[in-house]
């Protein structure tokens, strides 16, 4: 058996994961009903065997059809190291809310762990962490740390996923986004966000 | 007749308040500056803005919300014609013959062409929203639980029939999508579904979240994950206006481009996109001399153009008559009325007949302050080009952060989009398209209490989808569109006309 298409066959697998996920846990843990008077469970065990059988469809295709085109995935890194990096990410939450971390500072934590480990060990995947990385700090540093710390720590890290880093450049267009967020949507638009850390004020 | 123009001097009297004026034309400089600009588009920039609109008067929102849509569609021609990179999707046709002509010097009638089609059919488009838009509302409200569910399984089907690549794998998307809709509270039993115990999933997922992670920041690491190189059209722009030759060769292009745009907008899971490769191909077919095209022909530039307007906007007719999007712009409309406390659906033209019509003469005023915005200024736009996109995706970075964490000052909605961006990222990779997931996203819970409701008056028999006779219609519409595009002969068609483009 040799696999054709790389990407229908990644995605079928991607399909029957989530539809058999949605459908177990539906029927596990919901109430089935029936059809004149459906239960919780009903669409979803319905939608989530679809899913399986058009995932699988998907897969036959992979490993029977000739493929037109380039069908190999094209990441710049591998795909399982991905799944390895989502892996890392979720234990990582997981173990430090068991400890007794709150989980902000758990999810927190494990973002600067999984984006250092990146830029470690596979730079090559620094956009896709590094940009994703960024906003979930500006959301969670939001509340203890103000707008002005959020917004520098997005503008500097998701700039370090870019090609080009200049700290000259992307300190003036930190100051000119704060300007813009401070007076146009805290000022102006009366957003709540906190300007400054707690601490201050 | 008579109805419909006491209906538009409602309409203008309520587009033509000074603050509706200005929302119109905040909504048209944001959609220029948006389709200009490479790597953002209508979806991100109004999933970004829709929070702010809950400030706004309902009319004042949709008005602006609705500018960014068309005022995209007039953006996207300058940097295809000028930087042959579509600034927006719907542009990637215009780019074969806008580039040719720049490149011979006739930037300035392809930038007059293309905005002055674009102004055409705007018009156009306004007066067949006006016309069509009563009798179907009229209809739609006829509507029970089972014509509902029906309408939106052909809506979902159409959708993934539109969509390029392959056919199975864009229903498994709709699919998903549906599932993810279902995240939440389940509104019969008050059970909360898939939320594993975190209360902010309780009111489920948020669209507006959903939408930017997979087309916001999606784009943005794609963008990155590529080298930039962008070569810029440096010569002047002069002589704007067309000479009399040009006229001749356009007016036809313009005319069919604005027909096949109009009936493409309508259809659920059409728009902007599919107009403009509609009209291309058509174009060619129909043109003496087939030989032109790709090498600076006008009439590659003006029908697209303005198939691409006719479709931006006739693609609101189900979204304000049935309140069933057809393409991911018009599912956030949605969420815009429904933010200002508005259930989308036939009912809002009677209930709101200023809303309606003053949205619908708002199309109008907004269109033609794009031909002044576009034509006259368009050095404003070349300039813009030459930003390079490491300033850029920063600040659009920032507005989209922004926009997601005032939705409830909950930093869990950020992370929320995080995952959805590394998901928009592993589904891109894959070839697996966003557009249809969101569409059954925001179609989900609606099927399926339209589905509980249908089945709970037909005691439970299925059969009562294809015996009333407007659910069967659209249930063997869907039928037959499957069949259509299963069909070899048109399979390959369809993949010709999104590959060979």
């Amino acid at each position: 058996m040799k696999i054709k298409s790389q990407k229908d066959f990644w995605s079928g697998i991607m399909f029957i994961g989530s539809g058999l996920f949605f459908a177990l846990w539906a029927v596990e843990f919901y109430q089935m009903g029936t059809a004149v008077r459906m239960g919780p469970a009903y669409f979803p065990t319905v939608l989530g065997g679809l899913l399986v059988v058009l995932g699988a469809i998907v897969l036959l295709q992979s490993l029977a059809m000739e493929p037109e085109g380039d069908q190999a995935v094209h990441t710049p890194f591998n795909i399982v190291d991905l799944a390895i990096a989502l892996g890392i990410y979720a234990i990582l939450i997981f173990l430090s809310v068991k400890i007794g971390f709150s989980s902000e500072w758990a999810i927190l934590g494990a973002t600067v762990i999984v984006a250092l480990l990146t830029v470690m060990f596979r730079p090559d995947a620094k956009p896709l962490v590094l940009i994703t990385a960024a906003t979930i700090f500006y959301g969670y540093l939001m509340k203890p740390l103000g707008l002005v710390i959020a917004t520098a720590a997005l503008v500097f890290i998701s700039a370090a996923g870019g090609h080009e880093f200049k700290w000259k450049e992307v300190t003036i267009l930190f100051v000119i986004l704060i300007l813009f967020s401070v007076f146009v949507f805290v000022k102006g638009l009366t957003l709540p966000f906190p300007i400054w850390p707690e601490y201050f004020s | 007749m008579e109805q419909i123009f006491h209906n538009l001097v409602i309409g203008f009297s309520v587009a033509a308040t000074p603050i509706n004026l200005l929302f119109a034309l905040i909504g048209c400089l944001l959609g220029t500056l948006i389709g200009v600009l490479p790597g953002i588009g209508p979806v991100a920039t109004i999933a970004m803005l829709l929070p702010i609109t809950f400030n706004l008067s309902p009319v004042g929102a949709l008005i602006m919300l609705a500018g960014i849509y068309y005022g995209a569609q007039y953006g996207g021609s300058t940097t295809a014609i000028l930087v042959n990179i579509p600034g927006e999707s719907s542009s990637v046709v215009t780019c074969l013959d806008g580039y040719q002509m720049a490149r011979q010097g006739r930037a300035g009638p392809a930038l007059a062409v293309a905005a002055l089609g674009s102004f055409f059919a705007g018009c156009v488009a306004t007066v067949i929203i006006a016309v069509a838009a009563p009798p179907l509302a009229e209809v739609a409200l006829k509507f029970g639980p089972s014509e509902y569910f029906s309408l939106m399984v052909f809506g979902l089907i159409a959708a993934t029939v539109l969509a390029h690549g392959s056919l199975i794998k864009a229903i498994a998307m709709v699919v998903w999508g549906l599932l993810f809709g279902l995240v939440g509270t389940d509104v019969n039993s008050g059970v909360l579904r898939f939320t594993f115990g975190v209360p902010e999933l309780s009111d489920g997922i948020g669209f507006v979240i959903v939408a930017m992670g997979m087309f916001g920041t999606t784009e943005i690491i794609a963008n990155l994950d590529m080298k930039e190189h962008r070569e810029i059209f440096t010569s002047k722009v002069k002589n704007l206006w067309p000479t009399k030759q040009d006229f001749k060769d356009s007016w036809g292009a313009v005319l069919r481009g604005t027909a096949l745009g109009s009936c493409l907008g309508i259809l659920p899971g059409g728009g902007a996109l599919l107009a403009s490769f509609g009209a291309y191909s058509l174009e060619k077919k129909v043109s003496r001399h087939p030989e032109k095209f790709g090498k600076g022909a006008i009439q590659g530039v003006a029908a697209p153009e303005s198939a691409n307007n006719a479709g931006a906007q006739t693609s609101f007719i189900p979204m304000l008559t049935l309140g069933i999007p057809s393409n991911a712009v018009m599912a956030l409309m949605i969420g815009a009325l429904m933010i200002q406390g508005i259930a989308p659906g036939p009912q809002v033209m009677n209930e709101k007949p200023e809303l309606f019509w003053g949205l619908i003469a708002s199309m109008w005023l907004g269109n033609l302050m794009l031909v002044i915005l576009n034509l006259p200024l368009i050095g404003m736009w070349v300039k813009l080009l030459t930003v390079p996109y490491r300033y850029l995706f920063p600040s659009i970075l920032v507005f989209m952060a922004i926009g997601v964490y005032s939705l409830s000052n909950n930093p869990f909605d950020v992370l929320i989009m995080g995952v959805f961006g590394v998901l928009g990222y592993i589904c891109a990779k894959l070839e697996c398209e966003p557009a249809p997931m969101i569409l059954g996203f925001i179609l989900g819970p609606l099927m399926e209490e339209n589905l509980r409701r249908a089945m709970l008056l037909s005691r439970g028999d299925p059969t009562v989808f294809f015996t009333k006779p407007i659910s069967a219609g659209f249930m063997i519409g869907s039928l037959i569109l499957l069949v259509i595009v299963a069909l070899p002969a048109i399979r390959k068609k369809r993949e010709e006309v999104f590959v060979e483009e």
